[in-house]
């Protein structure tokens, strides 16, 4: 792939996830598989890659300075384990958080809080790419159908970079 | 009660629980907390590891406080293998556990139980209402977290702690470019003690044994004695002849009593009352002002005691800033031998006491960890049972409400769990 033009904006890409709750570190193995594969695109100086388990309300300034923001994470939606999807952010509300959070602070609280007070913290693009999680207990390492689906979500964030925020590359 | 579970567990009890109340002819019969996350087997996993890894191991026990498991489990190892702290590093230790209070208390105070109090579901909703305020307790906590990644690398897990000291000397421009967030940081937590005092607090009087660390010259915050509102005076390595945990079949978190079987209480409502005398001049001078005169036994107003804590904390990390100067190296050397030790610091929820035994290669034998959420469990549950009666003529939903509240006021890991609370009166009116 070769980055032909930079969009003049700033892009952060923020693994989540808890590694120690299997597939619950999809977020971040996701974001880990896209840099060893899309090296070029990773080292970008507008790209900031963070790899970030539970911060809870601190992901509001993980996000700020950046214009767009590409976060990926664990999702449990009832989907087949591995499948990989958009989710808007509107639609955040439906994904419970469970015990897997900052004392009830995941995501969609954090954005919702942040929208109500900092707005201006917050990126003015917001993409959330979500893997289906299919065991979420205790221990490290992802299961099977998670695992197989690495390559496709690197692809996936690859493809995301390169049609809204590096729009003369190609994937 | 009496169990015979010989596999050892802890559970770190930030996670899911239930409540379970039981009637019978019209009285309690039966409360249960039932914390049923999977027990995590720290003391099990440390076994066979290095005495220098265990800092970053059981800092992975909690992400609120990981400075308290690195400080406790430092200080017992440290005295296991007779290594001396310089004075410069206990006070660098003591600046980065005033982040962690700052981050964990703020957290606590506007997000966790101020929405209990001013009747809403959740700190979302209390933005919508006090947006300034909910917007304070972000700066707070933020900069809670700013100074424990200045000292520790990152305010999740630091990484910069060790047994010894820490294995770099921040940057005194890392420190002192915070000294102005900081100035802030105190005239807000001296505006948040003044309006902690006018909330509206369920009157609920208990009388509790509190329990502390204790220093005749400073706010215990790292060692000292563990003292009692019972009169009990003894040195750290004698905590678990004082301090007896038991299985409780319903709970994968051990439940703590006094030697003499009662429950006890630890955290700030505990510092706050056994170490008034030992507040520093900004906190005596707000709790003057407001009209605050120990001891304090209402669990709902630990949300005040966490204020007045923030206030000394606050201080205390300015003084800390401005003295930091940094000499001679950052950890001591450690001659590896045999030994065993104890350790103990107040977390922001209470004591947390560690002991280690090390083999002769530095190796960890044996490991004892006891947090303060499970030191409490056995005195939330005691609360409920003085709570149930007024409780039971409640519509279920105030009903729960009012236990998830007292449970909350505790402790923000267990809140937590109480986020999910699912409240079942059982009638027996056979």
């Amino acid at each position: 792939m070769t980055v032909t033009r930079v969009v003049k904006t700033g892009l952060v890409i923020v693994g989540l996830g808890q590694e120690i709750r299997g597939d619950d570190g999809a977020g971040i193995a996701a974001v880990r598989s896209w840099q060893a594969k899309y090296t070029e695109t990773a080292s970008h100086p507008l790209i900031r890659v963070e790899l970030v388990e539970t911060p809870g309300l601190a992901l509001t300034d993980i996000l700020a300075g950046a214009q767009v923001a590409l976060i990926v994470d664990a999702v449990q939606s009832g989907q087949p384990a591995g499948e990989v999807s958009l989710v808007e952010e509107s639609q955040l509300e439906t994904y419970s958080s469970g015990t897997g959070t900052a004392h009830g602070f995941g995501v969609a609280e954090t954005l919702s809080l942040a929208r109500s007070l900092e707005p201006a913290k917050l990126p003015y693009r917001l993409i959330l790419l979500g893997i289906e999680a299919g065991d979420l207990g205790l221990g490290h390492g992802l299961s099977a159908p998670v695992e197989a689906a690495l390559p496709a979500a690197a692809r996936f964030i690859q493809e995301l970079i390169c049609r809204f925020f590096l729009p003369d590359s190609t994937a | 009660m009496k169990t015979d579970i010989v596999v050892p567990a802890l559970a770190r009890v930030e996670g899911e629980g239930a409540l379970y109340i039981r009637l019978k002819n019209g009285q309690v019969d039966e409360i249960q907390i039932n914390i049923y996350e999977p027990p995590r087997f720290f003391e099990g996993l440390l076994i066979g590891r290095y005495f220098q890894e265990v800092p970053d191991l059981t800092a992975r026990i909690c992400g609120i406080c990981p400075v308290a498991y690195q400080m406790s489990s430092a200080m017992a190892l440290e005295q296991a293998l007779d290594v001396d702290i310089a004075p410069q590093v206990s006070a660098l230790r003591r600046l980065l556990y005033c982040g962690e209070y700052i981050q964990s208390h703020s957290l606590h105070i506007y997000m966790l139980q101020a929405p209990d109090l001013l009747g809403h579901e959740s700190a979302i909703s209390l933005a919508g209402e006090a947006p300034d305020l909910v917007r304070k307790a972000l700066r707070v906590k933020k900069i809670g977290n700013e100074l424990m990644r200045a000292i520790g690398g990152r305010s999740i897990h630091p990484v910069n702690a060790c047994v010894g000291g820490f294995y770099r000397w921040p940057n005194r421009q890392d420190l002192t470019s915070l000294q102005a967030d900081m100035e802030w940081c105190l005239e807000a937590s001296i505006e948040t003690a003044r309006w902690a005092v006018t909330l509206p607090y369920p009157e609920f009087k208990q009388v509790y044994e509190f329990v502390a660390l204790h220093r005749p010259d400073e706010y215990a915050i790292l060692g000292g004695e563990v003292i009692s509102s019972n009169n009990l005076i003894i040195p750290i390595s004698q905590f678990e002849e004082a301090f007896l945990e038991e299985h409780i079949p319903y709970s994968n978190a051990l439940h703590s009593r006094t030697a003499s079987g009662s429950p006890y209480l630890t955290g700030p409502l505990a510092r706050l009352n056994l170490n008034f005398a030992q507040l520093g001049k900004q906190a005596r001078q707000v709790c003057e002002d407001i009209g605050f005169i120990p001891p304090l036994q209402n669990p709902y107003k630990s949300l005040l005691a966490r204020a007045i804590e923030l206030i000394q904390i606050c201080a205390e990390a300015i003084e800390l800033i401005v003295g930091y100067n940094p000499r001679g190296p950052s950890r001591s050397e450690i001659t590896v031998k045999e030994g065993e030790g104890t350790g103990a610091t107040e977390a922001p929820r209470g004591i947390l006491y560690h002991r280690y035994v090390v083999s002769a290669e530095g190796m960890i034998r044996h490991a004892r960890i006891v947090p303060p959420t499970a030191q409490n469990l056995a005195r939330m549950e005691a609360d409920l049972w003085s709570l149930a009666p007024n409780i039971l003529e409640m519509p279920h939903e105030q009903a729960t409400q009012a236990c998830e509240h007292l449970i909350r006021s505790y402790d923000p890991c267990i809140s937590c769990a109480t986020h999910f609370l699912k409240l079942k009166v059982e009638t027996n009116d056979g």
